[in-house]
């Protein structure tokens, strides 16, 4: 059975070994949604590349919108027309798409509307671990937080109960350490997709002057009330454990944290009542004030930022309880990075005088020394990528002596040597800070990006260039994919999941936004691309460059898939003299030392796909064997 | 029931480490166990850390397992079974699969990638039953050197008292490769096998056939 059969399949009650990412695609499934958009990020991807398989089958609309605010509009127009929708992102695409959402929140919807933030907390594969559950607050927004698979697909179908009740979005937050966890999922009984609805005209709520907003400001507040009674109401928050539990201490917690908490107080033989909290904004604030009042001690445990723990001890002292609430003020918890269940034990071992069962410091000691001997491992590009040929050719165009800012993808990876950039933020930052940069310095710049992140977010930055009068070199690394979620589609390439469009070429953009200087090179060219690059340093203005060739991984499945076979690269130990050119200023993964000499993988090398280092070599020691 | 078992998978991006994760969660669900597995895999498709951790049980409420708790570490990459020995304790197994993968930043000083009497060496230190395979030779004569993963989850399955039955496993497998399922079964097989014979020779007083 692939994926797309067990998220459609019709059988309620039945247990399937599901992603929660899987399960919440389920969720959206179950509930009849019609209108999905978004833009993939890590580590929300898995949820709507599913959702862009299963659109045209179970016949709901999803798109790969061009950015987060995009996507956001796209869904939240869908829900004010009465279509239920559903929008997924990434913690930091939830930035990109707040404007429209605090929008979105002021006039409500028609019909059930969920923003799903998956917030990457580590962080792992992100610029940032931002807490957005602050953003519930921010947009008075009712949010819920799943712990496990099964909850992840329960808070889904809940949350679309919810959003029509309150007739407002709903947040359903996640962290990766969820996303990414597959387990036991019961399945729900499917609803038939709602496609089409009505937009019903109504100036005094969707024209959003000061008059209007202020009014709409006191409806949504009136709303939040409404939640706060549901959040006291829910099942999905309960308090396990209640009467035979200690009335010493009692744990408040919520997502993943929950998880560790089960785990640590078995591990440390502890039976304390917990209050799960499954809606974390508004908070139940009646559950929260019985909960401290029946325990002498209420120890908070969550990542990130202190947001039980402030609501906690304003409950406290709302309510004259005097319960002694532990958390991350007393340094039992970090605010940065992942809780785990060691992490949590041992917190929960200090806050109730508790021994750790465990000789942990023995094994961190043992651990110190292989720490030496532990190669590192950093992300690379994939041999075979078109990236490492477009910044070799930047590298020998500028001698290095340029400034390189880049931008959020695969290409970001470029940050060491031998193919050093200079700075990575956010979607389309590098090209905007381009323009900062070549305000007040005479270095040259060659600023960075993909070509996905150029539709996201590159276009505004390149007109502002460009009418500012700005001198850089705007190079736009076009892959033909969204390469670093997972071979998304976007624009450029012209596919959805409903056919073929146009294809909008990233060079006709540049010329429509008035740029004079735009060439389009093959980066497997070497001494074509360097050239380009050179030309585009003395132009005086915006040089915008197009570095066209597929993604590695695209162009290799696309010949396997033709039975064509991929012929790795071969060293002519008679000609290689050991020079090391090809190591030091490729970085190719396939290619490594061997004593004196030169070796290549042949299982990495993607030889005919790329060749670069062919064209590299100073001995021409390099080659393809025909095969 | 089972109350509580842990594999940790560790590896590099590109080695089917999320396969073989997936087989066993697909086994354990059919099995009727609790399961949870917990992966992570940070920027890279290929090359980079990939980290998955298989738990099964009644007891199991989270995706990572805690220090010292692993019942076994299931390494594809040589080197890589050092990264996760804090979750090795004196009475984990390990098994490891000898198949080198040197990170291109140690390509211009090979000497740095810790060779296989080094790494077993270490790894004894944190607990006696260690067992290495070459999976690539045993993944190539099953016909496909990319099972080397299934090749390793043989292996695992011939442990004693691991919890999961080799027929759901190897249900599993066919139904996560239907195209390749033949050779994906040897591969399985050929594992099961090699870890016996290993025990045999290595651990007498392990019961394990």
């Amino acid at each position: 059975m692939n994926l797309t059969e067990k998220l459609l399949i019709d059988l309620p009650g039945k247990d399937f070994f599901m992603l929660a990412n899987e399960a919440i695609v389920r969720g959206v499934i179950e509930s009849g949604v019609g209108v999905v958009s978004a833009y993939p990020g890590t580590p929300s991807s898995e949820i709507s590349d599913a959702l862009y398989q299963c659109a045209p089958i179970r016949k709901f609309y999803m798109e790969f919108s061009t950015n987060e605010k995009v996507a956001m509009e796209v869904a939240g127009a869908a829900a004010l027309s009465g279509v239920r929708s559903f929008t997924p992102t990434k913690h930091v695409g939830l930035n990109v798409s707040i404007d429209a959402l605090m929008c979105f929140a002021y006039v409500g919807v028609d019909a059930g509307m969920i923003v799903l933030s998956a917030d990457d907390v580590g962080p792992w594969s992100s610029q940032n671990e931002q807490d957005n559950r602050c953003y519930s607050n921010l947009a008075t927004l009712p949010m819920l937080e799943p712990s496990t698979p099964q909850e992840a697909k329960d808070m889904v179908v809940e949350g679309y109960k919810i959003s029509e009740q309150l007739n407002e979005p709903v947040i359903v937050r996640t962290t990766t350490r969820v996303n990414h966890t597959s387990g036991n999922v019961t399945l729900g009984t499917l609803t038939a997709p709602k496609l089409s609805g009505a937009f019903k005209k109504q100036a005094d709520r969707f024209i959003l002057s000061p008059t209007v907003a202020k009014k709409r400001h006191e409806i949504l507040l009136q709303r939040f009330e409404r939640a706060k009674r549901i959040a006291e109401e829910t099942n999905l928050t309960f308090v396990e454990g209640e009467d035979s539990g200690s009335k010493d201490f009692g744990i408040i917690t919520s997502g993943v944290s929950y998880n560790y908490v089960k785990e640590a107080l078995n591990e440390l033989d502890l039976n304390f009542e917990i209050l799960k909290l499954g809606m974390t904004n508004p908070l139940p604030e009646g559950k929260i004030a019985r909960f401290l009042a029946n325990h002498d001690n209420v120890i908070v445990i969550e990542e990130l930022e202190p947001y039980l723990e402030h609501f906690v001890k304003a409950t406290a002292n709302e309510y004259g309880i005097n319960a002694k609430i532990l958390a991350k003020r007393d340094g039992l918890f970090p605010r940065f990075g992942e809780l785990d269940p060691r992490l949590v034990l041992e917190g929960l071992a200090k806050a109730a005088g508790k021994k750790v069962p465990f000789d942990f410091q023995r094994v961190d000691q043992e651990f110190e020394k292989v720490k030496s001997v532990l190669p590192k491992r950093p992300p690379v590009l994939c041999p075979g990528c078109p990236h490492r040929a477009t910044f070799y050719a930047i590298r020998v165009a500028t001698g290095g002596k340029a400034l390189y800012p880049n931008d959020i993808g695969c290409y970001g990876i470029v940050s060491m040597p031998p193919l050093e950039t200079d700075t990575v933020f956010c979607m389309g930052s590098g090209v905007g800070m381009a323009s900062g940069f070549s305000i007040v310095t005479d270095q040259p710049i060659v600023a960075t990006l993909g070509d996905s992140t150029f539709f996201h977010s590159g276009v505004p930055a390149l007109i502002n260039s460009i009418y500012n009068n700005h001198k850089f070199v705007y190079a736009i690394l076009d892959n033909e994919t969204t390469a670093m979620t997972g071979q998304q589609p976007h624009p450029g390439t012209g596919v959805t999941n409903r056919g073929t469009t146009e294809k909008i070429r990233p060079e006709e953009v540049a010329k429509g936004c008035g740029a004079k200087f735009v060439k389009v090179i093959d980066p497997f060219f070497v001494k074509e691309a360097v050239k380009t690059f050179r030309e585009a340093l003395t132009y005086d203005g915006v040089a915008v460059i197009i570095s066209r060739r597929e993604c590695a991984l695209l162009a290799i499945a696309k010949k396997r898939k033709e039975g064509q076979k991929i012929v790795p690269c071969e060293v002519d130990n008679e000609r290689c003299t050991g020079c090391g050119v090809c190591v030091s200023t490729l970085g190719c993964p396939a290619i490594s030392w061997s004593g004196k000499k030169i070796i290549i993988d042949p299982v990495q090398c993607d030889g005919t796909v790329c060749g670069v280092c062919m064209q590299i070599c100073p001995q021409k020691a390099i080659g393809v064997t025909s095969g | 029931m089972i109350s509580e078992y842990n594999v940790s998978i560790v590896g590099v991006g590109g080695t089917g480490l999320l396969t073989a994760a997936a087989v066993l969660g697909e086994a354990a669900v059919r099995q009727g166990e609790k399961v949870r597995v917990g992966e992570i895999h940070g920027l890279a498709q290929r090359g980079g850390v990939v980290n998955c951790d298989v738990r099964i049980g009644d007891k199991v409420f989270g995706p990572i397992i805690m220090d010292l708790k692993a019942n076994v570490l299931l390494s594809l990459e040589l080197a890589e079974t050092l990264r996760a020995l804090k979750k090795v304790s004196p009475e984990s197994t390990i098994l490891m699969n000898s198949y080198r993968m040197v990170p291109p930043g140690l390509s211009a000083k090979g000497d740095q990638y810790p060779d296989e009497e080094k790494v077993l060496a270490i790894t004894k230190g944190f607990t006696k039953n260690v067992f290495v395979l070459d999976a690539l030779k045993l993944a190539k004569k099953a016909g496909d050197p990319r099972t080397m993963n299934v090749v390793m989850i043989g292996a695992l399955a011939g442990i004693t008292g691991f919890p999961l039955k080799k027929d759901l496993l190897r249900k599993a497998i066919m139904d996560l490769f239907p195209k390749a399922a033949d050779i994906n079964i040897k591969a399985f097989d050929l594992g099961y096998r090699e870890l016996n014979a290993s025990c045999v020779k290595h651990f007498p007083h392990h019961a394990m056939l």
